[in-house]
């Protein structure tokens, strides 16, 4: 039991490490905000890319969903978000599931899913952009009010990182959950050859919704979420295709067969990134940037399988040495 | 014995692609506890004709019926459910996955639980002599291995009836004996089996029935022996193939 949900457990007490940490500075508690936030939506990014093989590039809509639900909530109807989270999983899970249907039901698949994707979120930030009552892309602020607790308002970062932290925990135990058991198993069946896959009994069709679903849904809260936290959302941040690659950029460098690969490229690349515009963003202007993407490519062709795939196979390398002699015995015995 | 219903039955199974007909008006039935022969040349329809009774083609025309019911237009996965599986001419292992995972994936259509699953799965790797590759991963395994793989994961959906696509191509003749043995002992167990063959040798010795299949069409039917010397059938396909 505590082995299976060790790659949950794992990254969760390097969260709370990350986080205690954190407490001692504002700004590298606004860092592990953002490493957590992000790094938590590419985990469930990551539920479809690397674990089922639909590789979306149109995440940030249930990111923006999850924002502008919360928003337009507290700004048009005065609601807190015990309400609007609820409201924001529920409008992601309706969209994915009817995107998912629309172009799974046309046999849409690679390439062209991650491009039916781009298309829906680029409409939802065009859309957006030019809605008066969401405050087009000059963005909302979300009103500032007394009632801390019913509004998520404090004065301090930390509890923010705190929410966050309870948010990385319960994503990576309930995707632990689904990957160790029937789900996990029938979407790499339909990864790896859904031909296959349907013919030894996967309803694929039923089990590419549910990670799209299960995805979206904590797309949306991850997007929530940031609402709360910085008391603004604007379509470029929210609903922006940045961020759906940025999704794609860590889960490829941590590692996309890997539950906790998106995590670990979100917490080396924000940090890294935030580095460079200090150190070099002074100068030369757009040289971090360099910096940043001349990074990306070092690691991509260094290690194509991803940071996390190095260092899985190297902890895997140790344990199945025994299972193999072990093997190899069997097969001695059984020859004869 | 002769009052006994067909598990498998097909009748007038059609199947066109555009403008290009690749199985025409085939109607066949198989027994319960035979093991069924289907013969024919390269392009006779053979894999068409599985991949429409396996559900992952639709039918043109005609009707194929699993122990009296309809299974035409159904999506392989239900199909699978109702007790038909199938194999793969060309094998399609789950690369990212262990020989035990690629199995427990196919015993999970009958075992919800992980557990379950992961036991009935290794006594499916047992049935077919792959036990102690179990944790090996599932493209490391060699040609003959990777069929036996194919068959384990299939009788690991627990079926009545079992698809075997040319299992036996491309085998050295010790593995192809090996796993005739292994098909027969299969079959002693209780599951019917179709297979898909080119080898008429291997063909006579294992069917009791069977059919030929040229250009889409049916060519012949009935006992195995009397198939082989239809003189329409030599000439078609088998003459030099007997002389």
């Amino acid at each position: 039991m505590l082995r299976r949900f060790l790659p949950a457990l794992v990254p969760t007490l390097l969260a709370i490490a990350g986080f205690c940490f954190s407490l001692s500075d504002p700004y590298f508690m606004e860092i592990f905000i953002m490493v957590g936030l992000i790094g938590t939506v590419a985990v469930a990014w990551n539920l479809m890319a690397g674990f089922t093989g639909l590789v979306s590039l149109g995440h940030s809509l249930f990111f923006g969903i999850g924002a502008y639900t919360v928003a337009y909530g507290q700004v048009g109807f005065g609601l807190g978000p015990l309400v609007t989270w609820p409201i924001a999983a529920l409008l992601a899970l309706a969209s994915a599931l009817f995107i998912g249907l629309l172009c799974f039901r046309y046999g849409l698949r690679g390439y062209f899913f991650s491009i039916a994707t781009l298309a829906f979120s680029e409409v939802a930030f065009l859309l957006v952009s030019a809605t008066l009552w969401l405050g087009r892309s000059d963005g909302m602020m979300l009103p500032s009010s007394p009632e801390t607790l019913r509004y998520l308002q404090f004065d301090h970062k930390w509890p923010y990182g705190l929410i966050i932290v309870g948010f990385l925990a319960l994503t990576l135990f309930l995707s632990q959950a689904f990957l160790a058991t029937r789900p996990g198993f029938y979407w790499r069946a339909i990864r790896d050859n859904e031909g296959a896959a349907e013919a030894l009994g996967v309803p694929a069709m039923r089990y590419k919704l549910l990670a799209f679903g299960l995805s979206a849904v904590v797309t949306a809260i991850g997007g929530a979420i940031f609402a709360n936290t910085f008391a603004f959302v604007d379509p470029r941040s929210t609903l922006g295709v940045e961020l759906s690659i940025q999704l794609l950029v860590f889960g490829i460098i941590g590692g996309l067969g890997l539950l906790w690969g998106p995590l670990l490229g979100a917490a080396l690349l924000i940090p890294a990134g935030e580095l460079l515009r200090t150190y070099l963003g002074a100068g030369f202007h757009g040289v971090n940037i360099v910096a940043y993407a001349l990074l990306m490519i070092v690691l991509a062709l260094l290690l194509p399988q991803g940071l996390g795939g190095v260092l899985a196979a190297r902890l895997r390398r140790r344990a199945p040495k025994k299972q193999a002699a072990a093997g190899k015995a069997l097969a001695v015995e059984a020859a004869p | 014995m002769s009052t006994q219903q067909p598990l498998l039955a097909v009748a007038g199974l059609g199947k066109s692609f555009g403008g290009l007909r690749a199985v025409s008006d085939v109607s066949f039935g198989v027994m319960p506890g035979e093991i069924f022969g289907i013969i024919g040349p390269n392009g006779a329809g053979k894999t068409t004709l599985f991949n429409c009774l396996s559900g992952l083609l639709p039918l043109s025309a005609g009707a194929v019926r699993l122990d009296g019911r309809r299974i035409d237009g159904m999506r392989p996965h239900d199909i699978c459910r109702l007790g038909l599986a199938r194999t793969f001419q060309i094998v399609r292992p789950f690369h990212g996955m262990s020989v035990l995972e690629n199995v427990k994936v196919a015993s999970f259509s009958r075992h919800p639980s992980s557990a379950a699953a992961e036991h009935h799965a290794r006594l499916a790797l047992g049935r077919i002599g792959m036990a102690h590759l179990a944790d090996l991963d599932a493209e490391r395994l060699s040609v003959a291995e990777m069929r036996r793989l194919e068959i384990a994961r299939a009788i690991a959906t627990e079926p009545r009836l079992l698809l075997l696509d040319e299992m036996l191509a491309g085998l050295t003749a010790t593995e192809a004996a090996a796993l005739c043995e292994q098909i027969q002992r299969i079959n002693a167990e209780g599951i019917t089996i179709v297979m898909v063959e080119h080898s008429v040798p291997i063909i006579s010795q294992l069917c009791g029935n069977a059919i030929v299949l040229n250009f889409g069409e049916l060519l012949a039917s009935g006992t195995t022996r009397a198939v082989l010397a239809d003189a329409r059938v030599q000439e078609a396909y088998l003459g030099s193939a007997l002389s």
